[in-house]
């Protein structure tokens, strides 16, 4: 079963035509496999974009990645047409600090962050670490793109960042320590034990943008991306100059934007759009902002031409 | 009511020196062993004056691209490698 030629071009295409590349088992947003998702997760804090192939929806590809590669697992990552490796090599090379130079992009800031650890979390922590640790393996504190926490037990990598606090030690990857600044980790009970509750003042929220606001905005001349979550029946009766719609095409063209590019969103209403909005801070942005009101109040308070309906 | 037999497959055996074979075919002058850890998973250890220089990506691509045939598809005599070890002598 050798590689088939049409493959092989398939492949040559795809990492000659991006500049890095995952072959993974699901996507960026839906990872499929926790060795994907650990690929993804590094990645996602150090590329804005990047190209991803899900090959459990294309199986010649699975297989020929395999025999092109000569490497008998996913996933694999490709930059500038080069086999890099798959999930144990790129976190070895993250902990050393090697990923950078590879990815060719600058090394993240280390942030030496400030954590609150409670008493009963403290004591908590302690008795995880004493239970589940040693032999080099220690309490780990990660905070992915969407600014959820988790902790884990595992061994420290070169590139840790430690954190200090109520005599527990926390150890940070430099990405999530630039995302834990200012948390604080309490306990709490639920119906199923005790649970850690980590409070993390800089996970973005969605803000609130008034039509004057709006109005300002777009006057100002500054080039924002104003999305219109509306259907384009809708789109027909009235619309915003400016707003473009937010179909699939639009949302991939954001979807591949830096995760600090500002996002205005509009409905009728206002109620739409803030569901879009927090759709969007969950895939990792930060700057998105909601138009109160929608449409309608910006045909009563701006511009009274544009129809109401 | 017929019985049905699910054929064990060939033995470890036999598909470690399936292996042997394979990577002795591209890297003639290497020391190889190869242990059976269990259906379908073994560990490799190759000695070869050709790793050198290499880094540990490009040694074990060497190693795997001799195996890929023994890795492919649904019923693959070899289901993962736990380990591949790469020495220079």
């Amino acid at each position: 079963m050798g590689l088939d030629e049409a493959v092989h071009q398939e492949i040559t295409e795809l990492i000659g035509s991006n500049e890095v590349v995952l072959f993974m088992k699901g996507d960026r947003q839906q990872p499929q496999c926790g060795f994907s998702a650990t690929v993804v997760g590094i990645l996602d804090g150090l590329l804005g974009h990047y190209h991803t192939v899900d090959v459990l929806s294309a199986p010649q590809i699975r297989d020929g990645i395999k025999a092109f590669s000569s490497w008998p697992t996913i996933p694999q990552l490709y930059v500038k047409g080069d086999f890099v490796g798959g999930c144990d090599i790129i976190q070895e090379m993250f902990g050393s600090g090697e990923l950078y130079e590879a990815l060719g992009v600058e090394p993240v800031e280390v942030v030496q962050p400030k954590i609150g650890v409670s008493p009963a979390a403290a004591e908590a922590l302690q008795q995880a670490a004493a239970q589940h640790g040693g032999d080099g393996r220690e309490l780990h504190l990660a905070v992915d793109a969407t600014f959820q926490s988790h902790l884990s037990i595992a061994p420290r990598t070169p590139a840790d960042v430690e954190a200090v606090t109520e005599g527990v030690v926390l150890l940070l990857d430099p990405i999530s320590a630039s995302r834990a600044d200012g948390i604080s980790i309490d306990v709490s009970e639920t119906p199923n034990g005790q649970a850690f509750k980590v409070d993390n003042p800089n996970a973005p929220q969605v803000q609130s943008l008034s039509v004057a606001e709006l109005k300002a905005l777009l006057d100002s001349g500054e080039v924002i991306e104003l999305l219109d979550v509306r259907t384009p029946e809708e789109r027909a009766i009235a619309a915003i100059p400016g707003a473009v719609l937010l179909n699939e095409q639009e949302a991939a063209r954001i979807e591949a934007m830096p995760r600090d590019t500002r996002l205005v969103l509009h409905c009728h209403h206002g109620g739409r759009s803030q569901q879009a909005a927090e759709q969007f801070i969950a895939l990792g942005f930060s700057q998105v902002f909601n138009v109160i009101g929608g449409i309608d109040a910006w045909s009563q308070e701006i511009d009274p031409d544009v129809p109401r309906y | 009511m017929a019985l049905q037999i699910i054929n064990a497959g060939p033995p470890a055996e036999d598909i470690a020196e399936q292996i042997r074979s394979a990577i002795g075919e591209s890297m003639p002058e290497a020391a190889i062993e190869v242990r059976p850890q269990g259906p379908g998973h073994f560990e490799i250890t190759v000695t070869d004056s050709g790793f050198e220089g290499l880094s540990r990506v490009k040694q074990q691509q060497r190693v795997y691209g001799a195996i890929t045939e023994l890795m492919a598809g649904p019923n693959a005599p070899v289901h993962a490698i736990d380990r591949l070890e790469c020495r220079v002598p």
